[in-house]
């Protein structure tokens, strides 16, 4: 579950990105967060994987109050979350495979398990035949999906997904969503930002619109409205 | 951590010397070259003090024992001088002995003159070398004191130059050691920082994916050694191979009046061992410590 209790957010340039923001998300929801550039839900994404802390009130995730948190516990934390990044932020030098079994090998898990779960999630997001290729030879379709798998790889509770579309062409956004939404079907919450409000019209999903750093609307079935 | 995890760290860090390999082989090209740099300065040193120990050495001080010394005065002399801890060594040297090496320098019609009693012209006496000019006159004083020593002859003038020279020596030595040293680490922790800077991205994404700030270091750490010992590999043997060819061809130049001190120049066995301590310990050390600390500021995501 996520929960921002009155957060605010004033970065050191005075700069007020966030401004009394409270929104609960329940597990195994499916939330788009949309608004403008500079509406504040870079901030929000910022704040949700403890890369700023709030300059107050509080933030739930997963059990973790987020803006409390040591720094040896953060690595702890981010293990239960999946994200997902508009610039995919996969590592070049190495295959797909191996971008994937990364985040297994962060955690200690054995080469064992990493040899039974890698291929598992490929094959899940359509990749299983491409597996020792490179991220130079994939489309940029294709390296959100690997990025994708490596954030389900470890089995999160959440995923969050910081404007997934954002590189991609069109025809592939909709693949990209339905993948989220199909995970999202066996119980995993998803928080999706995005600007793409005929990509969201797409969706029959809770929506929460910032702007100034607020909370404009949360409507739970923002295509009807 | 487990033993998978740690294997794993361990390929990652070679694999990754072998990934960015422009920037491995720059680092190691620097790494190697001030090594070099200060391994030369380092045999120049010590060769340098070398052929100044050797100037020492040959700087005797003569010790004339008066003229009724006997067997019993002489042993005792021969004690004391035992007993002071700067004479590295000594000779003693009868009647006869003196007269002989006198008969080599002086002409034969000199010595005519003095035929009657030529035997007792010269007194007994002990040609003593000392382990540290810097010291000559307190030791001077020394033997000066022992009963039954009429006269120290020593060359002072010779003791302090040589002296002078020595100090220069290892205050020049040291002083470029270290400013090499001090240009090395700046160039190396600059290398460091620009391998760690390209990799940002890299440091960041695991940071996402719940990576512990040991996990990220160790690859960096790994690749640090590796590069340290590589380097410090091909500087022993750059090195080794340069000054033997070096020594070899110096000693053959005979011509150059300088043969005694050739002779005394330091091989390279005899430093080889501390000389690949220093550059290894120097090179795991600097990739070490620099791979912590410039890993260290991206660290904080």
């Amino acid at each position: 579950m996520i929960r921002f209790s009155n957060v605010s957010k004033t970065y050191d340039n005075g700069t007020k990105a966030l401004r009394n923001v409270d929104l609960e998300i329940a597990d195994g929801e499916f939330v788009f967060i949309v608004g403008s550039s500079g509406a504040g839900k870079s901030t929000l994404i910022k704040l949700l994987l403890r890369e700023e802390v709030p300059s107050s009130g509080a933030i739930e995730v997963n059990g973790y109050s987020v803006n409390r948190l040591k720094r040896r516990q953060i690595p702890g934390f981010r293990r239960s979350l999946g994200v997902v990044f508009q610039d995919f932020r996969l590592i070049p030098t190495m295959n797909v495979y191996d971008n994937v079994a990364f985040a297994l090998r962060v955690t200690n898990v054995s080469t064992r398990d990493i040899r039974r779960r890698v291929p598992y999630i490929l094959s899940l997001v359509g990749l299983a035949s491409k597996a020792r290729c490179k991220m130079n030879e994939l489309s940029g379709g294709e390296q959100q999906r690997v990025a994708l798998a490596r954030a389900l790889v470890n089995n999160p509770k959440l995923i969050i997904a910081d404007e997934p579309t954002g590189n991609i062409d069109p025809e592939l956004s909709y693949e990209i969503v339905d993948l989220l939404n199909e995970i999202n079907k066996v119980g995993t919450t998803v928080l999706m930002v995005t600007h793409e409000h005929d990509l969201v019209a797409q969706f029959n999903h809770r929506v929460i619109t910032i702007n100034g750093g607020s909370v404009v609307a949360d409507d739970a079935d923002w295509r009807r409205r | 951590m487990k033993g998978s995890s740690f294997t794993y760290l361990l390929k990652e860090g070679g694999r990754n010397i072998w990934v960015n390999r422009m920037m491995s082989l720059a680092s190691i090209g620097i790494l190697v070259s001030c090594m070099l740099l200060i391994g030369s300065a380092i045999l120049l040193s010590i060769n340098l003090n070398g052929m100044v120990n050797y100037v020492e050495n040959q700087n005797e001080m003569v010790a004339f024992l008066e003229d009724s010394a006997d067997d019993t005065l002489v042993n005792a002399v021969k004690s004391a001088l035992d007993q002071n801890d700067n004479v590295d060594s000594y000779a003693f040297v009868s009647r006869e002995e003196a007269l002989e090496r006198y008969s080599e320098i002086v002409p034969d019609s000199l010595l005519e003159n003095l035929e009657a009693d030529k035997d007792e012209v010269f007194p007994l006496s002990f040609r003593i070398t000392l382990k540290d000019l810097s010291q000559i006159e307190e030791s001077i004083a020394k033997i000066e004191s022992i009963p039954g020593i009429m006269q120290v002859n020593a060359p002072t003038n010779v003791a302090e130059t040589v002296t002078g020279i020595k100090r220069a020596v290892y205050i020049g030595g040291s002083g470029i050691v270290v400013i090499l040293l001090s240009v090395t680490l700046i160039i190396i922790a600059n290398t460091i920082k620009v391998t760690v800077f390209n990799r940002r991205k890299e440091i960041n994404i695991m940071k996402f994916v719940g990576a512990t700030d040991l996990f990220i270091r160790m690859p960096f750490v790994v690749e640090g050694i590796l590069l340290g010992v590589i380097s410090a590999c091909i500087a022993y043997l750059l090195l080794w191979g340069g000054y033997t060819y070096l020594i070899d061809y110096v000693q053959t130049q005979t011509a150059t009046g300088f043969s005694a001190f050739l002779k005394n120049l330091v091989p390279f066995s005899q430093v080889a061992k501390q000389l690949f301590a220093s550059f290894v310990t120097g090179g795991v050390a600097i990739g070490v410590f620099g791979s912590m600390i410039f890993v260290r500021k991206h660290l904080k995501v």
